[in-house]
């Protein structure tokens, strides 16, 4: 295993642990989500330059693109959220 | 030049370290700033300077000024930073973990071995592609940020009406 695959791995398996486990605040897990989108796009960037693919560099701005529509959409259902029930708390999603 | 990434490499699992460990959320911003600064210091080091410039500008120009705006209606009255003792187990476990999955660790990239810093690549050159042949899904991904617009929009329309089990 060479150093950037561990970094690629092991950053995935951190947030995604972090986003199962113990979250209290529902924004605490929109943050593990967006580190889970950075760390498939350095695996995705760094893909096409092991491979001398250049063609393949235009995969990690779509996956940008989508990344940025999923925290826009989980940023309004926190707006949401706060202003209905007051505050963000997980427990609190147990009443919807 | 390995030295220069592994400074990358080292942030990025510092600032990943210090969002996962569920601190208050102004201080998981701060660890995914310290993240994202890290991993485009990276790429730099790749050559990949492209991507890296639409990364810290996506990332702390858009998503994480809305993030910090948002941090203010996830307020704590007593925030926990990295020293309070719930989060201070959770670094410390990580890092055992991350310790040991280092022992597998045992050779090194050959894309770390370049010497020298100052060359170009052409991944611009790949992100051409998205007007070229790849002109389709520049209109879906288009239209995906279209539908997200009045997704949001329709989500926090009804916030006026009072409840939002109304809809």
């Amino acid at each position: 295993m060479t150093p950037l695959m561990f970094i690629i791995l092991s950053t995935f398996l951190l947030c995604l642990t972090g986003l199962v486990f113990h979250r209290m605040h529902l924004l605490s897990a929109l943050i593990c989500l967006e580190g889970l989108m950075l760390s498939i796009f350095m695996g995705m960037s760094t893909w096409c330059l092991q491979f001398e693919s250049m063609m393949f560099s235009l995969s990690p701005m779509i996956l940008l693109t989508l990344s940025a529509c999923e925290a826009g959409t989980g940023l309004a259902i926190l707006v949401a959220t706060t202003h209905t029930h007051g505050s963000d708390l997980m427990q609190n999603l147990n009443l919807l | 030049m390995f030295y220069l990434s592994f400074l990358g490499f080292f942030g990025f699992i510092i600032g990943m370290v210090g969002v996962a460990s569920n601190p208050s959320p102004y201080f998981a911003a701060y660890g995914l700033v310290m993240g994202a600064m890290a991993g485009c210091w990276l790429l730099v080091t790749f050559g990949l300077t492209f991507l890296s410039l639409v990364l810290l500008l996506i990332y702390l120009g858009g998503m994480l000024v809305v993030f910090a705006y948002s941090a203010a209606m996830a307020a704590d009255q007593y925030p926990m930073a990295w020293d309070d003792w719930s989060v201070f187990i959770y670094v410390m476990i990580y890092w055992i973990l991350l310790l040991i999955g280092w022992s597998y660790v045992e050779e090194l990239d050959v894309i770390s071995l370049f010497e020298n810093l100052s060359y170009v690549r052409c991944d611009w050159g790949g992100v051409m592609m998205l007007y070229y042949l790849g002109g389709f899904m520049l209109l879906l991904l288009g239209w995906v940020l279209l539908v997200t617009l009045f997704v949001v929009l329709e989500i926090t329309r009804y916030i006026s009406f009072g409840n939002i089990l109304k809809l």
